[in-house]
């Protein structure tokens, strides 16, 4: 009787997994719809290594990077590949686990042996980073820590944004001048809000020196707590220091938590976002709150060379969640890595990672349409964008209130 | 015909392996070890390697929760103070990796059986708070690294995993060769703790573990034997963190949060509980199973596309829906699955 049991239970859990199975299976809406009179790319493919944070602490914002990843590749290979030849992303969600990351990185470095890789995270990205220069393997992350900017000892990570640090320091530069002009003679105070992982810590040492140069009292660092329901502590200790400018470094979700824990303690401080919660989404989720927010956006998504990408997605109805920025951030950062291979075939080299690395290192200036100012890889630097403009919330928009600053 | 075992000598009946079954099996397994990196691949390679490291790291575990009845939650903490331990002497001081590691193993042991102090007084659920906090300490102070002068991770230079001067990478990339160091350190952590629990010490945490106010009655010290079984415990999750360490090259702390702690758990109630080789069976299958989930959705993603987007989700419901089952279905593990298929022959044909 037992086994009886135990033989209807397995069966029926066999049937409810394959019922998943077949209901995840809608047939997809038609992809490879080549337009025009662009051939079907053909020949060998050039694969891609991706891994994307669909579903961890940082999914937030990773889904709609992936998407733009994604959307890059479809879009390309419609438009007949890279010379000639179809380009295969070989993508997984590591659900920002550093073991997950190294899994699936040795899985498609070994097995797939793919060229290049286009990774996510800050612990990850560092992780690897031992592995990607044994490997080379040209990568380019969604991290843009300054750990990973020296050529002498990463040489083969590609940053395509300012790094943190750049971004810290630009922010704090932009605060310094809206504190004069706001008819300040003193100098303000300032204060850190960021994500408890190597990627929320990342820019803390160099603005903390860039700030004690100009003369402000070293800054406050507050750690949020990963799957914080309420920020009223944190933001507590930053009211009782007395901060004028505080600095967050996080993805949304947490971030327009805190703006809205400000909003209800009534706080009178500036919020200013750097990469990662200055998108579209921190103005979803924290509605009117966000009005006002100052946001360091290293990709435009109003630029000329974003409307392919915006385009494209309207057109296959891809839904990124209405971030904007955060999907052309992604699309563009595919294109940086794809023209690096583009160019090496051109020069009628082999496809290597060498190859690629030394190609990207250069070619000189890579020209994003205006979505960055135009990326520059050199043999001793790999931050490929040194500057960006800082906008802020007005109307519910980002809306750019300065030209492109760089941290030097 | 012969329906079960009866032993005739005191001798077979102390055996650790009574039986040729086992015997031949054991033999089976070590060739099985043997051979198989010759013919894998580097991804196979590192995935035996993360299931022998994980595998050691739940042995130590089962000693303190299986076998001594102590709960812990805090196995993500001890790992880290192996690996932050190993790495800070191999990083700074430029050791090698043969002796980073047994120093940073009875560090972490030292470290556990005073993390253990608490376990006088509590008991169960309480116990397991107390061991909370260790892990919650131990992050803390790896967080707050400036104390020990480590920055967000830390690398270990790769000249320091040697052995006795000689470079691991001499005889192959570094997943082939450190397979060697995983599966040796393995091998000789299921030698030790299987034969710990046929001696006098390991009796006394098997007795704890049953009822620990009888075990005081026939002249088991409690606070002794439970401080020794937290040093047990954490002498392997001292060893697993270590061999971490150096197989990876560079360990932040993201990597031993209460998660790893959970997952360690989940791992040796799946294998199950107070079992040796339950925990490497456990290690294999959380280790293995998003792995294998991961590659089956590849195969199938040319036939079903949109799988990949659905992959994830799936991936942690799967995850979910093991753990359920086999507390529902085999509450003692994998373990006991194949003690039913071993009895089922055994007994045959009067399994009754």
């Amino acid at each position: 009787m037992g086994n009886d049991q135990r033989r209807f239970g397995m069966l029926a859990l066999l049937l409810a997994l394959a019922l998943a199975l077949a209901a995840c299976g809608q047939p997809a809406p038609g992809t490879g719809g080549t337009t025009g009179a662009t051939p079907a790319p053909s020949g060998e493919p050039i694969k891609i290594g991706a891994i994307f944070d669909l579903t961890g602490a940082t999914a937030d914002v990773g889904t709609p990077y992936s998407k733009g990843q994604i959307a890059y590749i479809e879009w390309r290979n419609a438009n007949g590949g890279v010379a000639g030849r179809p380009l295969q992303l070989i993508s997984q969600d590591y659900a920002y686990e550093v073991p997950r990351a190294e899994e699936l990185y040795t899985q498609f470095v070994t097995q797939d042996g793919v060229v290049v890789f286009s990774g996510w995270g800050t612990g990850d990205t560092e992780a690897l980073k031992g592995r990607i220069s044994e490997d080379q393997i040209p990568f380019i992350s969604a991290s843009y820590s300054a750990e990973l900017a020296d050529p002498a000892r990463t040489p083969f990570n590609f940053l395509v944004a300012p790094t943190y640090s750049d971004q810290m320091i630009i922010a704090m530069k932009w605060a310094l001048e809206d504190w004069k002009a706001k008819g300040n003679a003193d100098a303000p105070k300032f204060a850190y809000l960021f994500n408890d992982s190597p990627f929320g810590r990342s820019p803390l040492a160099d603005g903390t020196a860039f700030a004690q140069a100009s003369g402000v009292e070293t800054p406050l660092e507050v750690p949020s707590p990963r799957g914080a329901t309420d920020l009223t502590p944190q933001l507590t200790q930053i009211r009782d220091f007395g901060a004028n400018y505080v600095f967050m470094q996080n993805v949304s979700t947490p971030a327009a938590l805190a703006l809205k824990n400000a909003k209800s303690l009534g706080l009178d401080i500036q919020f200013v976002c750097l990469n990662w919660c200055a998108n579209e989404l921190l103005i979803k989720l924290a509605g009117a709150d966000a009005e006002g927010v100052v946001g360091a956006i290293p990709f435009d998504p109003a630029a000329e060379g974003a409307k392919v990408a915006l385009e494209y997605a309207r057109e296959k109805s891809i839904d990124y969640g209405g971030a904007d920025s955060t999907f052309v951030q992604g699309w563009t950062a595919m294109s940086i890595l794809v023209k690096g291979i583009e160019k090496t075939l051109a020069d009628g080299k082999e496809l290597t990672g060498e190859n690629v690395r030394n190609t990207l290192q250069t070619m000189g200036e890579i020209d994003t349409g205006g979505v960055t100012q135009p990326i520059v890889f050199t043999e001793t630097d790999h931050a490929g964008a040194k500057s960006l403009r800082m906008f802020r919330v007005e109307n519910g928009k980002w809306v750019a209130i300065t030209d492109f600053i760089s941290a030097r | 015909m012969q329906s079960g075992t009866f032993h005739t000598t005191y001798a077979a009946d102390m055996a650790l392996r009574p039986y040729w079954p086992q015997r031949l099996r054991i033999a089976l397994v070590l060739v099985a070890v043997l051979v198989f990196p010759w013919f894998a691949d580097r991804y196979w390679l590192s995935l035996a390697n993360t299931i022998a490291i994980a595998a050691i790291g739940a042995i130590g575990l089962n000693i303190l929760v299986g076998y001594t009845g102590q709960i812990s939650i805090g196995q993500g903490g001890f790992l880290a103070v192996g690996a932050f331990s190993a790495g800070l002497m191999a990083a700074r001081l430029d050791m090698p990796m043969w002796i980073t590691v047994p120093i940073a193993s009875l560090f972490t042991a030292v470290v556990g059986a005073f993390f253990g102090l608490p376990s006088l007084r509590l008991k169960g659920l309480y116990l397991a708070i107390a061991t909370l906090a260790a892990q919650e300490i131990i992050t803390w102070v790896l967080t707050h690294g400036k104390l020990l002068g480590i920055g967000e991770s830390l690398s270990i230079p790769r000249e320091t995993s040697n052995i006795f001067g000689i470079s691991m990478t001499a005889i192959g990339n570094p997943d082939f060769a450190f397979y060697w160091v995983t599966v040796g350190s393995l091998i000789l952590t299921v030698l030790f703790v299987s034969n710990l629990f046929r001696s006098r010490v390991g009796r006394a945490f098997v007795a704890i573990r049953d009822q620990d106010i009888a075990a005081q009655v026939i002249g088991v010290d409690l606070f002794r034997y439970k401080l020794l079984a937290f040093a047990t415990s954490s002498f392997f999750a001292g060893l697993a963190g270590a061999l971490t360490a150096h197989y990876r090259g560079i360990i932040s702390w993201e990597r031993f949060t209460i998660d790893t702690s959970i997952l360690y758990l989940a791992m040796i109630i799946i294998g199950g509980l107070g079992s040796v080789s339950g925990s490497i069976y456990g290690a294999a299958f959380i280790t293995l199973l998003p792995a294998l989930l991961s590659n089956l959705a590849r195969l199938l993603s040319g036939a079903v596309p949109q799988i990949n987007s659905y992959l994830p989700y799936m991936q942690q419901g799967a995850f979910g829906l093991a753990i359920i089952l086999f507390l529902i279905f085999e509450p003692e593990g994998i373990v006991k699955m194949w003690r039913n298929v071993k009895d089922y022959f055994r007994l045959w044909p009067f399994s009754y």
